[in-house]
């Protein structure tokens, strides 16, 4: 019975020289992943150039500088006077400082061996760095799933995976560019502690895990993942004293160093969202006690009354926390978690988050452009993992679920859904390439032997459905031949012939090819776009840069004093922060709803309402974006309906939703737009003098495509400061109160020459008869 | 139980040395009966006791083989349905339940009861005494598996032979966690919740987007938009192609005819790459701007 | 020559009708205090009010109560943008209609309808009854036991204006009309019609007024411009005695031209207590020391001199909202220093010390200081608390626990495993 090969193998290789030459591979591999998931997050930087990205990398670049300059300590209590003025921000207590503190790291660390670095390089290289820590991280993990080979598919893949480069490109200087890598090490370890039972690598997972804790919001979901495989590992009735080690030792020294980070404080052992930790930990030591007293005692009574009072602990357990939640001793969940489950529940109840566009839920489209061939590979390696089910693949199975369901409910967590279909998709590849390189080929076997057994396997499958269909019973011969033993069937799989290998293989490599042109488009089209600069192209075909922004918060800077404080939306806070160094309302850290609706207010106010709140709250400048002369769709217009909703939130009675539509419930800038929403400050201000621009021809929107009123708004209590090349960015100046005390209403009339209407003196002043 | 199966074995042999008559057999079947749940476990000699020609009771013999060498996938899911039967007859009032057993018999066991295959139920009417049927027939009659390998149906064609009907009910609870413990069923459900999370479900289910738009046009325009039929028809290519993919790795080193093996490749390699370009025509309709494409 | 609050520069729009003769005394009694005056007619375009966006005058002086037209650069408009560039103004109307009546009415003040000028029957003089002598109220403005005044000209209606400082008040006795005959007087009739309502009567309206603008400057609006001339000067009053019209226009300039009642804030400074240097921030619930300093102008040495004669002067330290208002009093034996001593809000944010005292005639003092007011540093926080000692017993019995634990284990290893492995053989 020697088996044959489908093609020749060099017969004589020492075992050890295939091992060193395959680590050797292994390496070379990872160091080529590495460079690749470096090299294709650059774009960003050849096509614009070396600048901080998007929105909140400003902020996080703004803190690294405060570190870089002034030191830990001087961060840790930093207050921000600028950011939500006049309210401040308590920077050092309300951020996750792991990304600033790692920058802060490097910066120092390469100034010791003399080399000066700009802060700002290490801010935008940093991303792409880690990118490659996390291309190893995903090795390791999916090593330990199934083999190197399908850790090296897995590198390959979540270094070059849309969906991971989205949030990792040079400049997108975010918590989540190292959080992925954490996120996989800590998995990594834990499989490994779980694996092991070692307390060593159940110690490193919770180091990882402090180090996510510092770094990400989303540590959250580590915390609930955890338990939730020992709980389910529990469930199966695959408790083990590895388990117990691995989970108790993460559990305890994770929980006690997150704790060390002050914005999360006392929420470990105080919110819902650290409960199912806690919880689990508190079943583990009740099991671990049961087992402790099983192995010593025998009595079938004891063991029922043991059972009995597991079941007890765990439901007076459960009750104990739902008791103290319930009292308020316990935060029950946030709302950014609860929406996660109750999808209505943000946009009735917290529509700023509700309100980011990150926080929508993710269409296929999506999905498919983040992941391409992966997304349907992904339910074919979860398939996989069900075939050998050990613990770790109960792991990669609730992860799957988990993150998909997030991943559906939000786009921002396609994030946390990437790495696991990475390693599905890996483990499910190099299974079918495991399959098609083997050059053996399995025995051919005599028609008659064939038969009976090929019947076997269709009959049990139509046992298994059941009625319809009338099994046959097994024959007696059957039942005796079948007892021989399984090894000889075992060698019977295996693939014929090489026209099927090429077949499947040539198939295989042309997917990965077009995995790879496909994720090189995504990135150098969609994702490297630092969204500070646009770009757009000309007639023919050269790249024209459009720049109004930083034009915008330079001529802020340049122009203002030092402690003028400018008004936007939110969404510009970090920016004007970081670009301008201007004091700020509100920005991008949402964390008091009231000021924001402060703000949504001002906007969606007449002049003469907006007017005192500006000057409450010492506002110098109010900077709109409006995109509707070169059709820049990310606009506040298109943004206007959220302030108006959260405004509507803090003053029902003053903001109304429906009184910003027409009669016939459409959202029209046009003349048919309804008086209130002409009247809103944002209104007025985005399209001042707009119409003057068209020179008498009609005045169109190119956002919108509706044709804005001739006679555009007129501004009393604003003056029109600056506006940028392409109107993206428009400045309006808050003018004083006159100097005469009249409103600003008819000051503005009496500068423009239009006589006082006379005013008879009250019929009050009678004549002293 | 094992402990009392260990008993029965013990009282066995006792048993069988004192001489019998039929009603001190009878008094050690419904000993046995009562000891395995209502399923007397028997071996050759027993069962000769069972099935002897002056029995006055009726019983109903599962001839089975449950050891793994023998590799009788049937015997093993009839197995458990049969013994359910069992233990509800073991209900019914001491009158009855004693007038008729339930028995069952490995082929490891008994091999020389075996006639020709596994699994098999053997009815054996009464052959004396009050319950002999009236047409005089005591042969044994066997058990058409044509009505299904379930408790139910074997329930109520054995009840045809029992003194009264077998108070059978289907145990939902226990059958359902017998699903819930195969690890297939939770493979399943977990494949089709990822598939369909990833392809947009719960973006319909929070937008309330319509199942198709008007006119008959069911993709939705835009990149971030879709309908729910969409959900549906990508949820079904993503499900095809992934099992296209299970099938030329799992299934089809299994097939031991080259011929045959060569033909489902071919056949599975065509299906991804024709359901591949499907999906990319699709998702160029939603992306303009992509510049890939396969076939379509 | 005295070197004055905010310049000496005067320009004098005088209309041809009037002489400048004829307020020679006037003019004089302020070339005296050392004021450079310029004159020019309404329809001059030079010397121009306003060049290149900068006021070329401290003050101007508008006498041309009677004219229509006037060069470019004297506009309403103009003069209001005067004043936001701190130039003070001196503005007297007439009965006649000019571009500057509707002027009038953005300073809150109402003019009757044209050519009615106030006139009054009291007392029994030679005079025409549209020549009044007015007696003086007392005020901060003008120098105390004024004799009345002559006046002639137009009266006006004070609107709701905080930023108005009445002068001079009409008689009680005395109404605006537009005939000097009672009979013939269409307004009287109309008036006395409805009962005598929309009749300019009494003492409410007003002859002269001041008004202090936000910038600083100060305007000052008189109803008839022969209340500065040589005659009324010198005529003598019904009673007999000398009238108060020199007196009180020179109080009048002296307060328009900002030499009365000006303060200001010189500086303000805020520290910890027992440290001299300013905080940068403070921290929540330190004790704050905020000191102002304020000085007044004297016209005679023409200095600013510290003041402490404000008792009522008051300190907010608001973030959106006042979280403290105290009194800021005077300290004695400082001149001019006030200071108060508060202990900061519990309350991080951005806050301001804020004065703000605005009282009629006097000045605007204001001042805004913006301070961040910090949380604790990490290692501020009081330590060692009682309350702890739950913590601190865990924490150490914790450690011993584990010490005590590895200390066992590891002495205890090597019997135990012994033990063992002789059981297990």
């Amino acid at each position: 019975m020697a088996t044959t090969t489908a093609y020749q193998v060099p017969a004589n290789l020492s075992p050890t020289a295939i091992a060193n030459t395959s680590s050797l591979l292994r390496i070379v591999a990872l160091a080529l992943i590495s460079a690749a998931a470096i090299a294709s997050r650059l774009f960003a930087v050849i096509n614009f150039e070396s600048i901080i990205h998007e929105f909140d990398p400003w902020f996080n670049y703004r803190a690294t500088k405060v570190l870089a300059s002034e030191g830990f300590y001087a961060f840790w209590n930093w207050f921000d006077p600028t950011a939500w003025y006049p309210l401040g921000r308590v920077v050092g207590g309300t951020i996750y400082p792991g990304l600033m503190a790692t920058s802060g790291v490097i910066f120092y660390a390469l100034k010791a061996i003399n080399l000066p670095v700009d802060i700002r390089n290490i801010c935008v290289l940093l991303a792409p760095g880690f990118s490659a820590l996390t291309a190893w991280a995903t090795y390791m993990f999916t090593k330990e799933m199934k083999d190197e080979s399908a850790g090296l598919l897995a590198a390959a893949f979540i270094g070059i995976v849309p969906g991971y480069i989205s949030r990792s490109v040079a400049g997108s200087y975010d918590n989540e560019a190292i959080a992925i890598f954490l996120l996989m090490f800590t998995f990594y370890a834990w499989i490994k502690a779980l694996k092991t039972g070692s307390a060593f690598f159940g110690t490193v997972a919770a180091l990882f895990y402090f180090y996510m804790v510092a770094a990400w919001g989303g540590y959250a979901f580590i915390t609930n993942m955890i338990p939730l495989h020992a709980l389910a590992l529990i469930l199966m009735g695959r408790y083990s004293g590895r388990l117990y080690v691995g989970y108790s030792s993460w559990y305890a020294v994770g929980t006690l160093a997150s704790m060390q980070v002050p914005f999360v404080g006392f929420q470990p052992v105080r919110t819902s969202e650290h409960m199912a930790a806690l919880g689990v930990f508190g079943l583990l030591q009740i099991i671990a006690f049961a087992e402790l007293v099983r192995s010593h005692v025998s009595s079938k009574q004891f063991r029922a009354l043991l059972f009995a009072s597991v079941i007890g602990l765990g439901l007076l357990g459960t009750a104990g926390i739902v008791g103290m939640t319930y009292k308020g001793w316990i935060a029950p969940w946030t709302g950014r978690f609860y929406s996660l489950w109750d999808t209505g529940y943000a946009k009735k109840y917290i529509p700023i988050i509700a309100s980011v566009s990150e926080h929508q839920p993710t269409a296929w489209p999506s999905f498919f452009m983040d992941l391409q061939f992966l997304i349907f590979l992904f339910p074919a390696g979860v398939i996989m993992c069900f075939r050998q089910l050990r613990d770790e693949h109960v792991f990669v199975i609730i992860y799957a679920i988990v993150a998909s369901y997030f991943a559906g409910v939000m786009v921002r967590l396609m994030l946390t859904l990437t790495p696991v279909v990475c390693v599905a998709a890996a483990i499910a590849f190099s299974t079918l390439l495991d399959t098609y390189l083997n050059p053996e080929q399995p025995e051919e076997e005599t028609p008659s032997a064939a038969v009976p057994s090929t019947a076997a396997p269709s009959e049990t499958s139509s046992a298994k459905k059941g009625k319809k269909a009338a099994p046959a019973p097994a024959t007696l011969a059957e039942l005796v031949s079948n007892a021989t033993g399984p090894e000889s069937t075992k060698r019977k799989t295996g693939i014929f012939g090489l026209d099927t290998r090429l077949l499947v293989i040539l198939n295989a490599l042309g997917m990965l090819v077009f995995f790879v042109w496909h994720c090189t488009w995504v990135t150098s089209s969609a994702y490297s776009s630092p969204s500070v600069v646009l770009a757009s192209a000309n007639p023919d075909g050269s790249q024209h840069i459009i720049d109004d922004f930083r034009e915008a918060y330079y001529w802020l800077r340049q122009n203002t004093p030092e402690d003028a404080v400018v008004m936007s939306w939110w969404d510009y806070g970090y920016q004007i922060a970081g670009m301008a160094d201007r004091p700020t309302l509100v920005d991008n850290n949402t964390w008091n709803n009231t000021h924001i609706a402060t703000v949504g207010k001002a906007m969606s106010s007449t002049e003469e309402v907006a007017y005192p709140i500006l000057r409450k709250h010492d506002v110098d400048y109010v900077l709109i974006i409006f995109g509707g002369l070169i059709g820049y769709s990310g606009d506040d217009i298109n943004k206007f309906l959220w302030m108006v909703r959260i405004a509507q939130g803090v003053w029902p009675d003053e903001i109304q939703e429906p009184n910003y539509f027409t009669r016939t419930g459409e959202y029209k800038i046009d003349d048919q737009a309804s008086q209130t929403m002409k009247d809103s400050l944002m209104y007025k201000m985005s399209y001042y003098r707009f119409a003057e621009l068209f020179g008498g021809q009609q005045a169109v929107d190119r956002v919108r495509g509706q044709q804005v009123p001739k006679t555009g708004p007129t501004l009393d209590y604003l003056d029109e400061a600056f506006t940028s090349e392409n109107w993206i960015v428009r400045i309006f100046q808050v003018k004083k109160e006159d100097l005469l005390g009249r409103d600003l209403k008819s000051a503005n009339s009496f500068d423009q020459g239009k006589k006082k209407k006379r005013s008879k003196p009250s019929s009050r002043r009678r004549a002293i008869l | 139980m094992l402990l009392w199966y260990i008993l029965t074995l013990f009282i066995l042999p006792f048993s069988l040395a004192a001489p019998k008559d039929s009603n001190a057999i009878h008094d050690e079947l419904v000993k046995l009966a009562k000891a395995n749940n209502g399923v007397i476990k028997l071996d050759e000699r027993t069962y000769d006791l069972l099935t002897s020609p002056k029995r006055t009771w009726s019983a109903a013999v599962q001839l089975t083989a449950m050891d793994a060498k023998r590799r009788c996938a049937p015997c093993k899911e009839f197995d458990p349905s049969f013994k359910e039967v069992g233990r509800s007859w073991s209900t019914v009032p001491a009158e009855e339940r004693n007038s008729h057993f339930f028995a069952t018999l490995d082929f490891d066991n008994g091999m020389t009861v075996f006639q020709k295959s596994a699994p098999i139920v053997h009815v054996y009417p009464a052959a004396e005494g009050p319950r002999k049927p009236a047409n005089g027939r005591t042969a044994p009659s066997t058990y058409d598996f044509s009505f299904g390998f379930e408790a139910g149906p074997l329930a109520e064609q054995l009840s045809h032979h029992t003194p009264i009907p077998i108070p059978y009910q289907a145990p939902f609870n226990w059958s359902r966690w017998g699903v819930l413990k195969n690890k297939w069923t939770w493979a399943v459900g977990t494949v089709l919740t990822s598939l369909v999370m990833t392809s947009g479900y719960m973006f319909t289910r929070i937008r309330g987007a319509p199942w198709s738009g008007g006119n008959g046009q069911w993709i939705a325009p835009g990149y971030q938009n879709q309908f729910g039929q969409e959900t549906q028809v990508v949820a079904m290519i993503y499900g095809l192609l992934a099992s296209a993919f299970l099938m030329l790795t799992v299934v089809t080193p299994y097939t031991t005819s080259p011929s045959r093996q060569k033909a489902q490749v071919y056949l599975w390699s065509v299906v991804i790459f024709i359901m591949y370009s499907v999906l990319l025509s699709l998702f160029r309709v939603k992306n303009k701007g992509y510049p890939f494409k396969l076939l379509l | 020559m005295w070197a004055k609050c905010t310049g000496d520069s005067v320009l004098v729009i005088l209309e041809p009708k009037l002489q400048k003769d004829s307020f020679s005394k006037f003019f004089s009694g302020l070339e005296e205090k050392g004021y450079e005056l310029t004159f020019r007619s309404p329809k001059d375009v030079k010397p121009a009010v306003i060049e290149y966006d900068e006021a070329k005058f401290s003050h101007v002086i508008l006498f041309a109560p009677e004219s229509k037209s006037f060069a470019q650069d004297v506009t309403p408009q103009s003069l209001v943008t005067l004043l936001s560039k701190h130039t003070n103004l001196l503005i007297a109307l007439s009965p006649r209609q000019t571009p500057f009546t509707s002027l009038a009415a953005e300073f809150s003040l109402t003019l009757p309808p044209p050519g009615t000028p106030l006139i009054s029957h009291f007392p029994t003089r030679n005079e025409p009854a549209t020549v009044i002598p007015v007696s003086v109220a007392p005020s901060d403005i003008l120098s105390p036991g004024l004799s009345p005044v002559w006046f002639s000209g137009v009266p006006f209606a004070y609107q709701n204006n905080p930023l108005l400082v009445p002068i001079l008040n009409a008689p009680a006795e005395s109404f605006a009309s537009d005939s000097e005959s009672d009979l013939g007087a269409d307004a009287l009739v109309d008036a006395t019609d409805k009962g005598g309502e929309g009749l300019w009567a009494g003492s409410q309206l007003g002859l002269v007024a001041g008004f202090q603008a936000l910038g600083g400057a100060r305007a000052t609006w008189v109803g008839g411009v022969e209340l500065f001339s040589d005659e009324f000067f010198q005529k003598d009053l019904p009673g007999g005695g000398k009238p108060g019209n020199e007196q009180f226009a020179s109080d009048v300039a002296a307060w328009t031209f900002q030499e009365s009642l000006a303060l200001r804030i010189d500086r303000v400074e805020h520290h910890r207590v027992n440290e001299t240097v300013p905080g940068q921030t403070y921290t929540t619930n330190d004790q704050v020391v905020f000191t102002a300093y304020i000085s007044r102008f004297n016209p005679v040495k023409s200095t600013w001199e510290p003041y402490s004669g404000i008792e009522d002067l008051q300190l907010e330290f608001t973030m959106l909202d006042p979280h403290i208002r105290t009194a800021l009093p005077p300290v004695r034996g400082a001149p001019g220093k006030y200071s108060v001593t508060f202990r900061a809000p519990d309350r991080h944010g951005v806050f301001k010390f804020i004065i703000d005292y605005k009282r009629k005639g006097l000045t605007h003092l204001h001042s805004s200081t913006v301070v961040p007011l910090v949380p604790p540093r990490h290692d501020g926080y009081p330590r060692f608390l009682s309350a702890a000692w739950p913590y601190y017993v865990g924490a150490i019995s914790t450690s011993v626990g584990f010490l005590l634990f590895s200390a066992l284990w590891l002495a205890g290893d090597d019997r135990a495993s012994a033990k063992k492995s002789t059981k297990t053989e």
